[in-house]
């Protein structure tokens, strides 16, 4: 097998497959994006998918759209935000493919990082069955209130960078977290034998 | 700067019900989480090798000097200007008709047809008058005189004087 290939009038110079230091600086550069926004991009993926592996394929396909437009990379202000944004589309997209696919509700993730001392077998297995019901009413919230609310447990998140994510205003945050939190507040005070 | 957003809740099942989300916004990451995708991106399909060109379309080969330039550029301005030229020079304009000859229609597709009725003129065997003229109907466009039905009531009749009634004919008449 020959080592080089050979076209016409043209071959593959050697010194141009060759990774430039400029390319190698974008690498680097992601792989720090990497480090950095992993364990964010993961906990937002979570809170929307709930299931472990589906949070950690939407991350690595964040970061393969990433590697794709790497080229774009220093025009972006907000690293954070705009990754959380791009993460936050794909699960959208992938709940939204998934529509048909019963929900996992799976908590055993939550189980992981319940504080154990301290708590019975009897308590951690109400306190899980609380976050289950807790869960179950944010999916009965609409979409728009149970957006804003999800993404406003995360405390690195402002209103005005929700809104960025959400690409609304601040003040449609506020006012669909404000619903939200009533509906929610309703949906509780249900008693569980209505559902 | 703006207000935090996680302390505006005073109901009690609801903050315990926000804990639950706050609960999950602070999930660890899976050990190794980064690593794999670190892994995932090394392995992604990269972009395909660059083809050089040949040496002497390289940048900075004799076919790059302005004089070659020139030429090609006369070269091309030669060749679009020749062939618009004699595509000019080709074309006739065409001889513009005097007359123009519509076809002769057949038929009328598409329309109505009077079902083979041919219009008879009056003229053809001459009109046949049943009565007189009427001034007023000389007119068409007039409207005609309105006609208010009168009541004829029965005259008496009056016997003249010379005339012989009925009981004078018979009293006359020879017994």
């Amino acid at each position: 097998m020959s080592a080089s290939l050979t076209l016409p009038g043209m071959e593959i110079a050697h010194s141009a497959v060759q990774v430039e230091p400029r390319q190698h600086a974008k690498e680097e550069a992601l792989a720090a994006l990497v480090e950095q926004y992993a364990g964010t991009l993961y906990r937002v993926a979570f809170s929307v998918l709930r299931n472990p592996a589906d949070a950690e394929d939407a991350v690595q396909e964040t970061f393969l759209r990433v590697l794709r437009h790497r080229d774009t990379l220093e025009e972006v202000r907000d690293h954070r935000v705009w990754l959380i944004r791009i993460v936050w589309n794909i699960v959208l997209d992938r709940k939204r493919r998934a529509k048909t696919r019963p929900e996992t509700d799976d908590i055993s993730e939550l189980a992981r990082v319940l504080p154990a001392t301290g708590l019975s077998a009897e308590d951690r297995a109400a306190a899980l069955q609380h976050h289950a019901r807790v869960l179950a009413v944010v999916d009965e919230l609409p979409v728009k209130e149970r957006q804003v609310l999800v993404l406003s447990a995360f405390e690195e998140l402002s209103s005005v960078e929700i809104a960025a994510v959400l690409n609304i205003t601040e003040s449609s945050v506020r006012s669909r977290l404000f619903r939200a939190r009533n509906l929610m507040a309703g949906l509780l005070e249900r008693p569980r034998s209505g559902r | 700067m703006t207000p935090p957003l996680h302390n505006e809740s005073d109901c009690d099942p609801q903050r315990h019900a926000e804990e639950t989300l706050r609960l999950i916004a602070r999930l660890p990451a899976p050990e190794g989480l980064v690593d794999r995708v670190k892994s995932s991106l090394r392995l992604a399909p990269r972009r395909s090798g660059v083809l050089a060109w040949p040496y002497t379309l390289m940048p900075g080969s004799w076919i790059h000097s302005p004089v070659v330039r020139g030429a090609a550029a006369a070269a091309i301005v030669c060749l679009v200007a020749g062939g618009g030229w004699r595509i000019y020079s080709h074309v006739q304009p065409a001889p513009t008709a005097k007359v123009i000859v519509m076809p002769a229609r057949v038929g009328n597709a598409g329309g109505f047809s009077n079902a083979g009725a041919m219009r008879t003129p009056d003229t053809l065997n001459g009109p046949v008058l049943t009565h007189g003229v009427i001034p007023a109907m000389q007119n068409p466009v007039a409207p005609a005189p309105r006609v208010t039905p009168q009541i004829v009531k029965p005259q008496a009749v009056t016997p003249q004087p010379g005339a012989m009634t009925h009981k004078k004919r018979a009293a006359a008449a020879p017994r």
